[in-house]
């Protein structure tokens, strides 16, 4: 605790920074980019090709489903890494957390696919 | 134990009665309310007349809080104690001309309504005393919002929020002194000890408090505004128990609990206080003289009389304390009468409007001998019951102040102005279409009006049989006052 | 702590007692997990335990909360009639599932010793709670509140967190004790002494916020009533007490232990916030039309009562918040037991009805709900002979024990509002008994009628006899 604020003074200067170049940024390329508008140039971006219909068509709520279940247990694995690296030091205590971990995991996987989350056509 | 089988007995009665159906409930209720009052004329006449309080019991209630349910009876009590046992029957007895609906329930209410008021009267522990003050309010507001009259609800939301609102201030007071008490206990008489370790902003604060909280409940000017509407609206056995015996729940309170716990609060705002009972007095009586409906003009007029008894006990004397403890006896049973007068001529000739009726007297010589009988009691003639309090009160005041007595003696005759102008309008003169042929008193009305019409003079020729019991009790209270 | 082990598991298992197909078993089954874990939680009683490296720390005060929000839980699982027949639109297995967690996080909140568990109790219970208020899907009102409690809340646990990490920064610790220990020796109230003073101030604040929001204290409640309103009135039910009362627990925990040096600091604001709070609760809750509503706005009033005693810090505040807490938890779930079934009853095309109207004439067909009724609101009002009465007059004493005669000032706004309180605490009893109705007597089932007269019983027992936990607590 030797810190004295004086010492974070870096900090506000590196948020400064930032700031000052975002804002610097927006306004040069408004000043200096040139404006010239036609049909095409002010088209939706759609890769080149022809955009087709509206882009607020309801999309079917099992895309996101699979997706935040995608992050859910993505996200979970993760906590594996740092075990895995301290495989050795933890011992047998951290192998037992680990266990109820994933068994916990595991419940909620079962849950799912139980609740019949992932079937497609139901 | 005497006083502890005061307060369960009508509870009993009142679940006794709450079990039954239709004409029954009435007559147990009559019955529970004359063995209570055989049981209140025991305890009268068994009272040793000295300070001490007596036939009590005190049980260990709330052992962390230090609040005990201790009641007792001392020369205070024994007054407020006889008029509940005494008046309540009347009240019943009244009743018996009408068919209410739902019987069981409003005489069940009426006498836990009694129960309650004995508890208040005997508490000898202030939050006990609270809970009873608090207890009563809930059957008279039922009694008076289902019974009641065309704009009941309102009105008697109006009643209870107001009085709500005065006791929360009480008992803010009373946890404030509470907390302040060496032992945390909550007795009285510890009060009145801690009382002596405030200094006199504290006591003002108390003062206050309290003020306001029996202000409302007498009511005192300029508290009253709920009071005419809910007598009105109420049944007439509900305008009893709030007239006859509930307003003096805030005089006693006045006695019990302000007087002896903030003198110096009274010494600063004692003259404010009496201040107000006096304008309430003559306020009070100049609108009575002015009412057309018989039921708001003896509202008015109670509203006037308890002016004088708050005059009366804020001059802090002997004479006006006594004064006022005879008194309150004396209006509770004088108004219990007329009320009960008003409701029988209303029955016959459903109006009480001055203005359409007159000329009773021709058919009915006996309603004729007790009105004005209980009328000259409340005008306070010599040798009426009201005589007696009304007298001392206005000798307490006069020594507190002689100018103040002087403006408080108005009521002697603005009482007789109003009184004299009820009787006149609706018993003399001419008949009209609504009083031709009323018939004289029935059995059960006879027996109502003849107990009443003789307290009003044997009260007023022998008064001392009260003031003798009472008068060590104020003693006593006086010499805590002025320590 | 094995209660909070216990219900985690729990809780799974009624996720997967929901494949039973048999909706029957649920109720009974949450009944008894909450029994267990009720058990369990009293099991520790009289020892002072840290769990999990530190993290948690048990003893009688705590203990005490965790009782009350497991007696609370368990009178709301027992009003929940098994969330309905509807097939289709209902999941009583996942709601009874998400409720047990969220009472793991409620208990989180009153054990915690470190501010993480604080953190993560808050969010469990909240995340919680956004999906169950938001569980009737198909009403609009339900979804609204469901994203306005979740913006607000997301928002208010951010500000937080941002606290917890300012404190942190100044005292070195996430440990309560550690961060009391240096507040004293850091001598922190001094800017002079110490340059991290208004680093820790900055973040007392803003966790103070951050608990304020939890506990629906104006100026923070601006949530409150339609979050209320919206919600499944059950869900209500649990919000306004379990939730009430573990934010309350969790203010008074931090505040008496890391924080008593500062007192100075967060007391001032805290005697505004408390009176803001009693005089916006109860003048709001007069307008009302809606009872569910009214509910919602007295719910914020009694924050401010709650928050009066924390304020005063005397010896027997914790007892005070525990009575009063319990007083108002059984009081309130009686009221809105009787909403659910008055309000279902009186439905108006699908929508139940859940203004004062809905309850004229309830007492000429329905004797017993109407006596239900009548027995909660005179608790949450305060009149003598109920529960109510007590949680008042504790809190009073504890206001006049403290010396500062500020709390006179407080202690007569707190009774002025109360005078308010009587005033609309008293519209659903004259619906009940004086106004006339039509409604035709309602079937209750069993375990519904035995808790409706469990909550009553127990508000006028402890209304004739608050020694019987007093002494406990």
């Amino acid at each position: 605790m030797n810190y004295q604020p004086s010492d974070y003074l870096p900090i506000i200067v590196q948020i400064g920074a930032a700031l000052a170049f975002i804002v610097l940024t927006m306004v040069a390329t408004h000043w200096l980019g040139p404006k010239r508008h036609s049909k095409a140039k002010d088209d939706v971006f759609e890769c080149g090709i022809e955009s087709v219909g509206n882009a607020r068509t309801p999309i079917s709520v099992k895309y996101f489903l699979v997706a935040i279940l995608f992050v859910l247990f993505d996200v979970e694995i993760i906590f594996m890494y740092p075990w895995a690296v301290n495989f050795k030091t933890l011992g047998w205590d951290g192998f037992l957390e680990m266990i109820v971990f994933m068994s916990l995991l595991l419940a909620g996987f079962i849950y799912v696919l139980k609740k019949g989350v992932l079937d497609w056509e139901k | 134990m005497l006083t502890l089988t005061l307060i369960l007995l009508p509870i009993i009665a009142g679940l006794l009665t709450l079990s039954t159906k239709g004409e029954n409930a009435k007559v147990i209720a009559l019955v529970a309310a004359l063995v209570e009052l055989a049981l209140g004329a025991y305890t009268f006449f068994a009272f040793v007349p000295d300070a001490t309080s007596q036939f009590g019991v005190s049980y260990n209630w709330i052992a962390s809080a230090g609040i005990k349910f201790s009641v007792g009876i001392d020369g205070i009590s024994l007054i407020l104690v006889s008029l509940t046992t005494l008046v309540v029957p009347f009240i019943i007895l009244s009743t018996f001309q009408n068919n209410y609906e739902k019987a069981s329930i409003f005489y069940s209410l009426i006498l836990f309504m009694q129960a309650g008021l004995v508890g208040v009267f005997t508490a000898k522990d202030a939050f006990l005393f609270y809970f009873f003050f608090e207890a009563t309010l809930i059957p008279i507001y039922f009694i008076a919002a289902i019974w009641g009259g065309e704009n009941r609800i309102k009105v008697t939301f109006k009643f209870f929020v107001y009085t709500i609102f005065g006791s929360l201030f009480m008992l803010l007071a009373l946890v404030y002194l509470y907390i302040k008490t060496p032992t945390h206990s909550s007795e009285i008489t510890a009060l009145y000890e801690t009382a002596r370790l405030l200094d006199a902003s504290q006591q003002g604060f108390i003062f206050w408090a309290f003020f306001i909280a029996f202000a409302i409940k007498m009511p005192l000017f300029p508290f009253h505004t709920w009071q005419p509407d809910t007598y009105v609206e109420a049944p007439t056995a509900g305008t009893m128990l709030l007239s006859g015996i509930m307003l003096k729940m805030g005089t006693y309170g006045l006695i019990r609990l302000l007087l002896p716990i903030a003198p110096l609060g009274v010494k600063a705002w004692g003259t404010v206080a009496v201040v107000l009972a006096i304008v309430g007095i003559v306020y009070g009586s100049i609108i009575a003289i002015q009412q057309k409906d018989m039921k708001r003009l003896i509202a008015y007029s109670s509203f006037a009389h308890v002016g004088l008894m708050a005059a009366g006990i804020f001059s802090s004397n002997l004479d006006g304390i006594q004064g006022s403890l005879i008194q309150m006896l004396a209006h509770g049973i004088n108004v219990v009468g007329l009320f009960f007068i008003v409701e029988i001529i209303q029955q016959r000739t459903k109006s009480r409007e001055l203005s359409s009726l007159g000329g009773i007297t021709q058919t009915t010589p006996q309603l004729t001998v007790f009105f004005i009988i209980i009328m000259l009691g409340s005008v306070a003639l010599p040798l009426t019951n009201g005589f007696v309090g009304e007298f001392l009160l206005l000798k307490g005041v006069f020594e507190y102040n002689a100018w103040m007595g002087a403006v408080a003696g108005l009521t002697i005759i603005l009482g007789a102005v109003y009184m004299l102008r009820l009787v006149q309008k609706s018993m003399f003169g001419t008949t009209t279409s609504l009083t031709e042929g009323f018939e004289d008193l029935g059995l059960t009305e006879r027996a109502t009006l003849l107990p009443i019409a003789v307290l009003v003079i044997v009260l007023g020729i022998a008064p001392n049989i009260i003031l003798k019991a009472s008068e060590p009790a104020v003693s006593q209270l006086l010499s805590i006052i002025n320590k | 702590m094995n209660a909070i082990i216990a219900l985690s598991l729990f809780g799974i298992t009624n996720l997967f007692l929901g494949f039973l197909n048999n909706r029957k078993i649920l109720l009974p089954a949450t009944l008894l997990f909450v029994l267990i874990a009720f058990g369990l939680n009293l099991a520790d009683w009289n020892h002072e335990y840290y769990w999990f490296h530190n993290m948690l720390k048990t003893n009688n005060l705590s203990i005490n909360f965790t009782s009350i929000i497991l007696v609370a839980t368990a009178l709301v699982v027992a009003i929940s009639r098994g969330f309905g027949n509807d097939e289709e639109h209902t999941h009583p297995a996942e709601y009874y599932g998400i409720l047990l967690f969220s009472v793991v996080g409620a208990i989180m909140m009153v054990t915690f010793q470190s501010l993480f568990m604080l953190f993560v109790g808050i969010e469990i219970l909240s995340v919680a709670m956004y999906v169950l208020t938001g569980s009737d899907k198909r009403n609009l009102r339900s979804n609204e509140a469901a994203l306005k409690y979740f913006l607000m809340g997301s928002f208010a646990t951010g500000i937080m967190l941002f606290g917890i990490a300012l404190v942190y920064g100044a005292t070195g610790s996430f440990d309560i004790n550690g961060i009391g220990n240096m507040v004293n020796q850091a001598k922190l109230q001094d800017i002079m002494l110490n340059p991290y003073g208004p680093i820790l101030y900055g973040g007392i604040i803003l966790i103070f916020v951050g608990l304020l929001f939890k506990i629906s204290a104006a100026p923070f409640h601006f949530w409150t009533p339609d979050v209320y309103d919206g919600a499944p009135s059950i869900f209500t039910a649990f919000m306004s007490t379990v939730v009430k009362t573990a934010g309350v627990a969790a203010t008074y925990r931090l505040l008496s232990i890391s924080f008593p040096a500062v007192y100075g600091l967060w007391g001032n604001p805290l005697v505004y916030i408390t009176c803001l709070t009693l005089f916006i609760g109860n003048i709001t809750a007069v307008y009302q039309q809606s009872f569910k509503r009214m509910l919602a706005y007295s719910s914020i009033s009694h924050a401010g009562y709650l928050l009066i005693t924390v304020l005063a810090k005397t010896p027997t505040t914790n007892s005070s918040i525990l009575f009063y807490s319990l007083a108002y938890s059984i009081a309130t779930i009686s009221a809105f037991a009787v909403l659910m079934v008055v309000s279902e009853a009186q439905s108006k095309s699908g929508k139940p009805d859940e203004s004062f109207t809905a309850l004229n004439g309830l007492a000429t067909n329905n004797p017993f709900l109407a006596f239900v009724l009548t027995v909660s609101m005179l608790s949450l009002a305060g009149i003598p002979l109920t529960a109510g009465f007590f949680g008042k007059f504790f809190i009073f004493a504890d206001a006049f024990s403290n010396v500062s005669s500020l709390f006179k000032t407080i202690a007569v706004v707190a009774i002025l509002m109360s005078t308010v309180g009587i005033y609309y605490y008293f519209k659903p009893i004259i619906a009940a008994y004086l106004k006339k109705g039509d409604l035709e007597k309602i079937e209750l089932s069993p375990i519904y009628k035995l808790t409706l007269i469990i909550t009553t019983a127990l508000t006028i027992l402890l209304g004739i006899a608050p020694d019987l936990v007093k002494n406990i607590f």
